[in-house]
């Protein structure tokens, strides 16, 4: 499903950021990336959803090859994949609803054919009361949960987080974590960055420790 | 591409421009103000060139006709002449008019009488409109005339209507400069209007990326704001010229009656009107099409 060979990537002016990198990951893995700061995890998810290119080597995504993709093909890409950010990046001038229901928006649905699917996701996050708040009106935790239904929403093949838990208290980063492996358990390949040693040990998933550009499979 | 994608795009555009309605006012108006300027001269012009054609009893040329010219021949060249381009009438003036004529202005009766004859030749007078066509194949169609076998002479003074032209022609360039010069003002304004729409909407546009939005559906509610504002500069641009060609009618008549005629102001043809429209639309789309095209380049390299 996801597989890098020799992946090289350096920002312009700096030194490798990732060296050497190969990894793969079967369809319908879950798979944690620990590491410390400056390690290069960000970069690594960036290289999936194409925010970032790699230097050189090959990135295959569900036989893809994201090296070859022209700029023309990147957003669709990006639908195949779900993104969760550790800042939610919500609208905060939209309600749950349109904010879960812009994924669908950008891939041509109309509002009638999108309506079932955003009802779904809000009702897998636990956020059906909710769909017409607004972020700021939401807990940091229920935030949260509005960008996860955001990923899930088009049902992607692909689940990345980057530090989904990172501005959560412990109740609630399991509890997202645990929505995380839920998906993975109904098929979804998911890539989550973390810091969280404690939810790294609970979760019992294969996890890999990224540190100064190179990757090492954790016990 | 399907409807309810660009019905999406327009709402989102009507919101947007909703949303702040004093800035989506100021924009409309100021695009108006820019685009109303050029219209209103160029409908002025027009209505210059209109009173212009009226002096055509100040472009008059007279053929002189040989004293042995038929009537049925003299006949066949008027008609050959009123059918002319430019030919606004012909008179014709005979022997006796043209004597009694001569005699009125001149007053040297003793002089004819004592020729014994009449020696004034009988002429056509034929009136043009000083702008049906260029000087130079006025002068061209004069020599054929003059050239006809019935004709003895013709005597002209054209030379007005060549430094006419030439004013209109100056005049007719000037407004078509000023106004290429205002459509590109009108660009600049609607690109630097959405560009700050661009800055408020920077997360939006970002997330939207995120998820898989191309840049056609980033672009597409811009493209409508600029094109919805450029239509309704458009409509308020005709309404401006419409109101101050009826504000400039009263003076226009008080002018007109000091002359003992009248003229009324011809505003915008509906045809004009509504060109101006969909080019106001088009400048509006331009600016907005290089102000997101120009952001998302600089973002998504
Ligand atoms: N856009 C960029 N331009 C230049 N350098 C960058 C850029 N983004 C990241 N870096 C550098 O690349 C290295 C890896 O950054 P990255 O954000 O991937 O680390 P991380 O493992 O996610 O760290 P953290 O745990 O703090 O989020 C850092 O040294 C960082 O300064
Ligand atoms: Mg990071």
């Amino acid at each position: 499903m996801i597989e890098f060979i020799n992946v090289h990537k350096h920002y312009p002016g700096r030194r490798h950021v990732l060296r050497e990198l190969n990894l793969r990951l079967e369809k319908g893995e879950m798979v944690l990336i620990t590491g410390p700061s400056g390690a290069g995890k960000s970069t690594l998810l960036k290289l999936l959803t194409r925010l970032e290119a790699v230097s050189s080597g090959t990135l295959l995504v569900g036989g893809v090859d994201l090296t070859r993709l022209r700029r023309s093909q990147i957003p669709a890409h990006r639908r195949r994949v779900g993104v969760v950010f550790q800042d939610h990046k919500l609208l905060l001038d939209r309600n749950v609803y349109d904010n879960v229901a812009l994924t669908l928006q950008v891939a041509g649905f109309s509002a009638r054919q999108l309506d079932n699917r955003v009802r779904a996701a809000l009702d897998k996050v636990g956020l059906s009361e909710h769909w017409r708040e607004f972020p700021e009106t939401l807990s940091g935790g229920e935030q949260q949960r509005v960008g996860i239904a955001r990923a899930i929403v088009h049902t992607p093949e692909i689940l990345l987080a980057d530090e989904p838990t990172g501005n959560l208290d412990p109740a609630l980063s399991t509890e997202i974590l645990d929505m995380f492996r839920d998906f993975y358990r109904h098929g979804t390949t998911v890539l989550v960055a973390t810091h969280d040693q404690q939810q790294v040990e609970r979760l019992q998933v294969r996890t890999l420790h990224l540190d100064q550009g190179s990757l090492r499979e954790s016990s | 591409m399907s409807l309810h994608i660009r019905l999406h795009a327009l709402e989102n555009a009507k919101n947007t421009l909703l949303a702040q309605p004093i800035a989506t006012l100021l924009t409309v108006l100021a695009l108006a103000v820019v685009l109303a300027l050029p219209v209103g001269l160029f409908t002025a012009l027009a209505n210059l060139q209109q009173l212009l054609a009226r002096w055509h009893d100040q472009a008059q040329i007279s053929l002189y006709l040989r004293d042995d010219a038929s009537p049925q021949a003299i006949a066949k060249l008027r008609m050959q002449l009123e059918q002319s381009p430019g030919v606004v009438a012909v008179h014709f003036v005979d022997k006796q008019k043209a004597l009694a004529d001569f005699q009125h202005y001149a007053g040297m009766m003793a002089a004819i009488h004592t020729l014994g004859t009449n020696p004034l030749p009988a002429s056509l007078i034929v009136v043009l409109n000083p702008l049906a066509q260029s000087s130079r194949e006025l002068d061209r169609q004069v020599q054929q005339w003059s050239h006809e076998a019935i004709v003895q002479s013709a005597q002209s003074d054209l030379k007005w209507v060549a430094r006419l032209q030439a004013i209109v022609a100056l005049g007719t360039r000037a407004v078509y400069l000023l106004g290429a010069l205002l459509a590109i003002g009108a660009v600049l304004v609607m690109g630097n209007t959405i560009r700050l729409h661009i800055e408020q909407r920077r997360d939006e546009i970002e997330i939207s990326a995120l998820v898989g939005a191309t840049r056609t559906f980033i672009r597409r509610p811009f493209l409508y704001q600029g094109l919805i504002q450029g239509l309704l500069a458009g409509a308020l641009a005709w309404i401006i010229v419409a109101i101050s060609f009826g504000l400039l009618q009263g003076p226009v008549n008080h002018l007109a009656s000091l002359y003992g005629t009248t003229f009324p102001l011809q505003g915008l043809h509906v045809e004009d009107g509504i060109l101006l429209i969909l080019i106001s639309a088009l400048l509006g789309w331009l600016g907005s099409r290089l102000a997101v095209g120009r952001y998302l380049n600089n973002t998504f390299s």
